[in-house]
């Protein structure tokens, strides 16, 4: 029996996937993504949040089998309203086995992963096997501007979306708009490169980004540090994928 | 909505048509008296002067007429003689009948002379009772009074070359209806005037089944297109709104002008049709606080329709109400109703099920206070040394109490004549009744406040105190005593660490159930009310939520001191069916199917489960269809009444000055959702910058 560090689960998350769901987000990820929203969710360790109404801790541990009987409560009417559950963070992949492990005690609900894509190809096939629908990230094709904005090289990031392509598993590509570094018309035009011609890719939504991404530092106890301009209109250019042949959204 | 709907909408907005009204309510107070005018002929008396007193008038554009320029009710009575006529009996609030509602297809079908025919008739059937002839000869009075007010209109209207509009007021009220708009019109006429008549909270019911037949007969003629029945059903909303000023309530827009869509017919088949969704439509356009929008449904409705309604909860109105047929229509049953009166029925001024035309119920008596039932039993039951079942009998016994008290105020209940309302009552001027002396239901409705709060506190104790033994009886006491002065952990472990109603936990739901199961029971063994109908227990607080906790003049209950949830003295409760305030939920269909424990076939007055969902939520048509689904979870898990709020700009300001009221408030970011309250103030001021922009 495995257990893992979950920050939050979160009911009725309406824009994280078909139908109604509930969103469970594992503490943990490989990356610290420059812009990262939810930096609670970069370390596996509990932390507490001291916000405007008073503390509370971010990070708890659960079972397997607890987490699954859990979201399980909600099975029935997960499954009667076309949803499901959907594991993001952090990052998923992070503790691969634990989520693998609670994906076999669910009561047969409709899985998607919501992942960054950094993870061991065994780590990857393991929950690949296991989800319904993944939303895969892709932030800058360039190894050396994702190292520096994510301190993390994307060459296991690009391996593992050949492996998603061909696994036959439908899939969105995520693109998170960050102002003059992943917005470039280069960037978007070497992702939209990178992904015309998979199979199983139903379509690219780009997530603009919004200036609250750094609110949750401080009362996380961390510091908001972007070397980007975060007042600098976006580029939202959705031509680039429809040239592409790309069905493409921007959320 | 085109421009002249705009230009309707902004002038009645504007008031401009206050300055018609008279300076002074008219004086009737003298011919009451040198007449001797018994209590029904006074009341006749008021509804033919007020008609009198009505100056015509008609605007340019207007097609829906009527404007109210009778400022106020006058007194029949002086205060001397109104004492002496009251005297040791209970007068409901203000004192006429309220929150009741009338069976307008009586007007539609047989007009106003059809229903003074229908009392001449009576009378001289059973010209021997002085009792009959009386009330009759009132309701005739009135509806001849309405008569004339009408033809003042029609000739008018004729004065001003609106030959067509003169047609429609020379036919209604006085003969039934034959299109769209002649009902509209005869509607519009004769509501207005129970208004005048003093009563108040005065329902519209199941508008789109008695107004159905008209529209679809225009639109099968090619009388009307839909754009144009459109038009003519906003017009009819926005006259509804021109006196909202005058109405009595407790707070600016507490004055009951519902309507009830949707559901199924008295035969059972579905009653939606395509009113069902006009009205739906145009409501979501307007934008007006009237008519407040109840719709019917069941775990089989169709989700466009949810969609639709969804559409208009976006709009931050907090409408549409929701109500589950399945389950209030059997509760009903259960409690003494006919089935087909049953299905037929509506929602009353807030939440409470009434049936229309046939129930002179007094559906919100007051409320019991759960929390001052569970903290008075916690007290005393530590303090005795009491096992955790001593408590929850104490409490019980306590709940009983409040309910007799309660009921034993109402059984001295006076109900003042009301002829011109019973004309559109079912059987009043067939049998030669007024209807404030009974209808076919006259059940009493209890509410049951402050119910989550009450349950987390019988949680916490049973948690910490008898089962973990973490806390002991003499500790707990000690810091509820000193309002938790000095015991700041303690609290935090109460209100913090203990279970809480919303998260869908087994303990303490059961004992949610369980309090309700107690007010039920309580409510079944008190029998019969001198007025012979039984006694309602419900769920909803109205203001009951703050006034127990802070005090109100007036007010019965004892207000309650700091409880063992952890809440401080003077921290209001939770409002209807919702959350302890303050307390983070595990998220919206927890919090349904902590609500799913009622058990509703005992709890029929109607409070509904009280949701705020961020209008960020409504983004799209794909998560406004999720919002429908919600709705539907709502059905499928047998809950009975929802009320879903969509913040707005107001909301998140209060949020920012007041974070502690606001905990569970989720906004969307940034492709990601997080708590309001959690991101920091310049954050915080973005999303209400943003919203400011949606809220054009």
């Amino acid at each position: 029996m495995t257990s893992g560090i979950v920050f939050d689960i979160k009911e009725f998350t309406v824009h994280d996937g078909p139908g109604i769901r509930s969103t469970v987000f594992l503490k943990g990820c490989p990356l610290t993504c420059m812009w990262c929203h939810n930096p609670e969710g970069q370390s596996i360790q509990p932390q507490v949040i001291r916000s405007l109404v008073g503390e509370r801790v971010a990070g708890r541990e659960y079972s397997a089998k607890e987490l699954a009987s859990l979201l399980n409560e909600q099975a029935a009417i997960l499954r009667t309203n076309d949803g499901g559950i959907t594991f993001s963070g952090g990052e998923p992949l992070f503790q691969a086995e634990f989520v693998a492990e609670v994906i076999d005690y669910l009561d047969d609900l409709h899985v998607l992963l919501d992942t960054c894509g950094y993870g061991t190809q065994q780590d990857f096939l393991l929950l690949l096997a296991r989800s319904n629908l993944i939303f895969f990230d892709l932030k800058l094709i360039d190894g050396e501007a994702h190292r520096h904005y994510t301190g993390c090289d994307n060459g296991q990031i690009l391996h593992n979306l050949q492996l998603l392509s061909g696994s036959g598993k439908p899939f969105i590509i995520r693109v998170p708009l960050v102002p003059g570094v992943t917005d470039t018309d280069e960037n978007l035009a070497a992702i939209a490169k990178k992904v015309e011609k998979l199979p199983g890719l139903i379509e690219v939504d780009l997530l603009p980004y919004n200036r609250a991404a750094g609110s949750k530092y401080r009362y996380a106890g961390m510091e908001f540090m972007p070397e980007y301009d975060e007042e600098r209109p976006l580029n939202i250019n959705t031509i680039i994928f429809e040239q592409a042949g790309l069905k493409v959204k921007s959320l | 909505m085109n421009e002249r709907l705009v230009l309707l909408k902004r002038r009645m907005r504007a008031g401009g048509h206050w300055a018609l009204r008279l300076a002074q309510p008219i004086d009737l107070l003298g011919e009451c008296e040198n007449e001797g005018l018994s209590w029904p002929r006074r009341v006749a008396r008021l509804v033919r002067r007020q008609c009198e007193a009505e100056r015509v008038v008609i605007e340019p554009e207007e097609k829906i007429v009527f404007t109210r320029t009778v400022p106020g009710v006058p007194p029949v009575y002086s205060p001397e003689d109104w004492s002496g006529l009251t005297a040791g009996r209970t007068l409901h609030e203000l004192g006429p009948v309220s929150t009741i509602c009338a069976d307008w297809g009586l007007l539609l079908s047989q007009g106003l002379l059809g229903r003074r025919e229908v009392a001449v008739a009576t009378r001289t059937r059973l010209l021997d009772d002085p009792r009959v002839v009386e009330f009759l000869d009132c309701a005739i009075e009135t509806i001849d009074a309405v008569l004339e007010l009408a033809t003042r209109y029609a000739k008018q209207a004729g004065v001003l070359g609106r030959d067509d509009l003169a047609a429609i007021l020379e036919s209604v009220p006085a003969h039934p209806a034959h299109t769209f708009r002649e009902a509209l019109q005869s509607l519009r006429f004769c509501q207005a005037v129970v208004w005048l008549g003093g009563n108040y909270q005065v329902c519209l019911g199941r508008f789109d089944q008695y107004m159905w037949p008209f529209l679809h007969s225009d639109l099968e003629a090619g009388l009307l297109t839909i754009p144009e029945a459109e038009e003519l059903l906003a017009e009819f909303f926005i006259a509804l709104n021109k006196d909202s000023d005058l109405y009595p309530g407790i707070q600016p827009g507490d004055n009951g002008q519902t309507v009830t869509l949707g559901g199924i017919k008295s035969d059972g088949s579905l009653a939606v049709n395509e009113l069902t969704r006009m009205v739906l439509r145009v409501s979501r356009d307007l934008e007006l606080i009237d008519p407040k929008i109840n719709l019917r449904i069941s775990a089989q409705t169709d989700l466009e329709l949810l969609c639709l309604a969804s559409e208009l909860t976006r709009k931050g109105l907090g409408f549409p109400q929701y109500s589950n047929d399945e389950v209030v229509i059997p509760g009903l049953v259960a409690h003494g109703y006919e089935l087909e009166d049953a299905r037929d029925y509506v929602v009353a001024a807030c939440w409470e099920f009434i049936i229309p035309g046939r129930g002179m119920e007094v559906v919100n008596i007051g409320a019991v206070s759960f929390p001052a039932a569970v903290d008075q039993a916690i007290r005393v039951g530590l303090a005795e040394g009491m096992e955790f079942d001593g408590v929850l009998n104490r409490t019980a016994e306590n709940i009983r109490a409040q309910v007799s008290q309660l009921v034993e105020v109402y059984s001295r209940l006076l109900l003042p004549p009301a002829p011109y309302y019973s004309v559109f009552m079912r059987g009043c001027l067939e049998q030669g009744h007024d209807l404030s002396e009974g209808l076919k239901y006259n059940n009493l409705g209890i509410h049951g406040a402050g119910s989550a709060n009450a349950a987390d506190a019988l949680a916490a104790v049973k948690q910490f105190v008898f089962d973990e033994h973490s806390l002991s009886a003499g500790e707990l006491l000690a810091a509820l005593q000193a309002n938790f002065n000095g015991s700041e952990t303690l609290r935090r472990k109460l209100a913090e660490d203990g279970p809480k109603v919303g998260c869908n936990d087994d303990q303490v739901d059961a004992l949610l159930g369980s309090l309700f199961d107690s007010f039920a029971t309580a409510c079944e063994d008190y029998g019969r009310t001198p007025r012979g109908g039984i006694i309602r227990p419900g769920t909803g607080s109205a203001m009951y939520y703050i006034w127990l906790a802070s005090g109100h003049e007036g007010m019965r209950e004892p207000v309650v001191e700091a409880t063992a949830e952890g809440r401080v003295s003077g921290e209001p409760f939770s409002a209807n069916l919702a959350p302890s305030p303050g307390v983070r939920v595990r998220g919206p269909i927890s919090t349904l199917q902590s609500f799913s424990r009622i058990d509703y076939l005992r709890i029929c007055n109607g409070g509904p489960i009280t949701m705020e969902l961020s209008d960020s939520v409504f983004r799209d048509p794909e998560s406004i269809r999720k919002v429908a689904m919600l709705v539907r979870i709502f059905a499928q898990l047998g809950c009975q009444q929802l009320q879903l709020n969509s913040l707005n700009l107001e909301t998140l300001l209060d949020a920012k000055a007041h974070p502690e009221k606001h905990k569970n408030l989720i906004v969307r970011v940034w492709g990601w959702s997080g708590y309001f309250c959690e991101l920091s103030p310049e954050y915080q001021d973005h999303i209400i910058a943003r919203s400011l922009y949606q809220v054009e």
